[in-house]
């Protein structure tokens, strides 16, 4: 095709090349030309149809070579086939044997087996593992291996158990790595409690078996506790008391979650500090009026004692001082002016004393108003997250007891400081009141005898 | 001695499930009765021949009208009044404040409570019983202790009234 397509473009162009000079002899070259390229094609077409014949019969002898390797392959499958069948025959049969073999000893190795898995459990998570490492490997080997346990693999498992249950009874010191919180590790001597406690200087520690490190507690337990463990580990010799925890862990665990008395009263917030601050506050001028009521008291009395001569450092003698001013008077002026000078002494004594009052009586209220805004922020909560989970909601409520409890702790003592306070300026006032008159009065009798 | 051990134990464990708040609302009823007994004494014991003795005192002066006499006669009532109402601010107080240490139990109470819902969720409310346990026993033993309280000092109250008035009855211009 492409052939005819080159002649035809080559009569093209010769007809355009040489279109007015076209004559016979160029197209009987043409002629000829085509006429040997035929004989040329058909040479070449024998030629190409010979190689094929050839080939053919190759491609003959490939197959029949393949064909045969089938067959063997075929023959050696049922072969091995048959082998495997014989095989698994022999397999049960050995197995019978070795059941028989094995006899009663079968049973003891899965009991051991289990034992080994058992304790495994036990041991890991022991804190005896702290002072003896490495004695899970052996038994998880025991555990999990298929083969039969050998002599000193049993014999591994009967120390493992052997050394927990003596190490449980006992109490030990020993140099362990202790990984602190910040990552840092040291070693230090800890004293361990039977399985129970480990225990150094700084309180108890805490074993995690998972990395296999002795760690500090996240937060030693109430100070009352670990102040035991720590006292325990300082001592050598003899009783002595500490809290051990039974449930290896669990109860220290959740003792660490507990809040301390300090965190409670931060929970307060704002509210808790400002009724710290009234509680203060209040105290301080109970103090101030105590020392101050207690100094008058005590020169009212030794100015009782000595009426004649009166001193200014005291309401008493101010009083008997306005007496001896006025001796000369009569009896209506000199009351007119003891009233006077009373109620001059009187905001003296009297200062201060109902601030506390109102204090006492503040306190619960600011308590109530934590309580509110603790109760308007749980139920804030509620409507941003749901009920569904107390933990949520359990901070606000805090707040909300905490500086109930807070109110009512200042004001407890703020009202017993009142009626004590109370009582002494009370005291002093009768004493000006009510009996300075009469003293004066039984003077002036004296005198007028 | 068993007897007392058996007593000590109770009131141990009482203490225990009530919360540390039963010490604060011991201490306010020991101190509110030995108050309140040594009023009681003062009253039967010490009272009588203080009042004789003003009232002898009182007879033996010539003058009991004039201004002096007057005002002789208040100063005494005064320091008999004074003696006679010592400590009863406190007693009073001391009543009025067991209920409010109960309620600050009740509080610290419920504070717990809520610190194991935190940290266990509501699911067992075993672990709760603890902390409602300590929100109600001081609350009542606040309520007794105030109650007991509460009679024998208004008793007491309205003895010393009686006695000041009497002791003023006592005392007549002659």
């Amino acid at each position: 095709m492409k052939k005819t397509i080159n002649f035809v473009l080559l009569a093209a162009s010769m007809t355009l090349g040489l279109s007015t000079a076209a004559n016979a002899n160029e197209l009987d070259k043409l002629l000829q030309q085509v006429k040997n390229d035929r004989i040329s094609q058909a040479k070449l077409d024998k030629k190409r149809e010979a190689e094929f014949t050839s080939a053919r019969a190759d491609k003959q002898a490939l197959l029949n070579k393949a064909k045969a390797e089938l067959k063997a392959q075929q023959e050696r499958n049922k072969r091995l086939t048959k082998e495997y069948a014989d095989n698994e025959i022999t397999l049960a049969q050995k197995e019978v044997e070795l059941d028989t073999a094995q006899g009663t000893l079968g049973e003891m190795f899965g009991v051991s087996r289990a034992a080994a898995a058992t304790a495994y459990g036990q041991i890991v998570t022991s804190i005896v593992s702290a002072e003896y490492p490495g004695r899970g490997e052996k038994l998880n080997e025991i555990a999990n291996s298929k083969k039969i346990p050998e002599l000193e693999q049993l014999e591994e498992l009967w120390i493992a158990l052997q050394t927990e249950m003596t190490q449980s009874g006992q109490v030990s010191q020993f140099n362990v790595e202790v990984t602190k919180l910040d990552g840092s590790k040291s070693t230090e001597q800890v004293t361990r409690i039977g399985t129970f406690n480990l225990v150094s200087a700084n309180g108890f520690l805490n074993y995690n078996d998972e990395v296999g490190q002795v760690q500090p507690l996240a937060k030693q337990p109430a100070g009352y506790i670990s102040d035991t463990a720590s006292k325990f580990f300082g001592e050598t010799s003899g009783y002595h008391p500490v809290y051990i925890d039974p449930s290896r862990g669990a109860i220290l665990a959740l003792e660490t979650r507990k809040k301390t008395l300090m965190e409670f009263y931060h929970e307060g917030k704002e509210v808790g500090y400002g009724i710290t601050v009234l509680l203060i506050i209040g105290m301080l001028i109970a103090l101030e009026r105590m020392i101050v009521l207690g100094a008058v008291s005590a020169k009212m009395k030794a100015q009782e004692k000595n009426l004649d001569q009166p001193n200014e450092n005291n309401p008493l003698g101010r009083l008997l001082k306005v007496y001896h001013d006025n001796k000369g008077a009569d009896s209506e002026t000199l009351e007119l002016k003891l009233d006077e000078a009373i109620l001059r002494e009187t905001p003296k004594v009297d200062r201060g004393i109902n601030l506390i009052k109102m204090f006492a009586a503040i306190a619960p209220l600011m308590g109530l108003l934590g309580t509110v805004i603790g109760m308007i922020m749980t139920f804030q909560t509620i409507t941003l997250f749901g009920t569904g989970d107390p933990k949520i909601m359990a901070g606000n409520i805090s707040l909300a007891l905490v500086t109930t409890a807070l109110g009512l702790i200042a004001a407890l003592p703020l009202i017993l400081v009142h009626s004590i306070v109370a009582g002494r300026s009370k005291s002093v006032l009768h004493k000006l009141d009510e009996q300075s008159a009469g003293l004066i009065a039984a003077i002036a009798e004296k005198e007028s005898n | 001695m068993l007897f007392l051990i058996e007593l000590i134990e109770s009131v141990r464990s009482f203490v225990a499930t009530g919360g540390n708040v039963l010490y604060f609302v011991a201490f306010a009823l020991l101190l509110m009765w030995i108050l309140m007994i040594e009023r009681y004494w003062f009253l039967s014991a010490n009272y009588p021949q203080l009042r004789d003795d003003i009232i002898a005192r009182w007879e033996a002066r010539e003058d009991t009208t004039s201004w002096y006499a007057h005002r002789i006669r208040d100063t005494w009532i005064s320091e008999a009044t004074e003696l006679l109402e010592r400590n009863m601010i406190t007693i009073k107080t001391l009543v009025a404040m067991c209920p409010l240490i109960g309620l600050l139990g009740t509080v610290t109470g419920m504070i717990s409570v809520f610190e194991t819902m935190a940290q266990q969720g509501t699911g067992n409310p075993r672990l709760m019983a603890a902390g409602i346990s300590m929100a109600t026993i001081p609350t009542m033993a606040g309520m007794v202790a105030a109650l007991s309280g509460v009679f024998f000092s208004s008793r007491l109250d309205a003895k010393v009234k009686l006695a000041k008035a009497k002791l003023v009855d006592s005392l007549p211009h002659h």
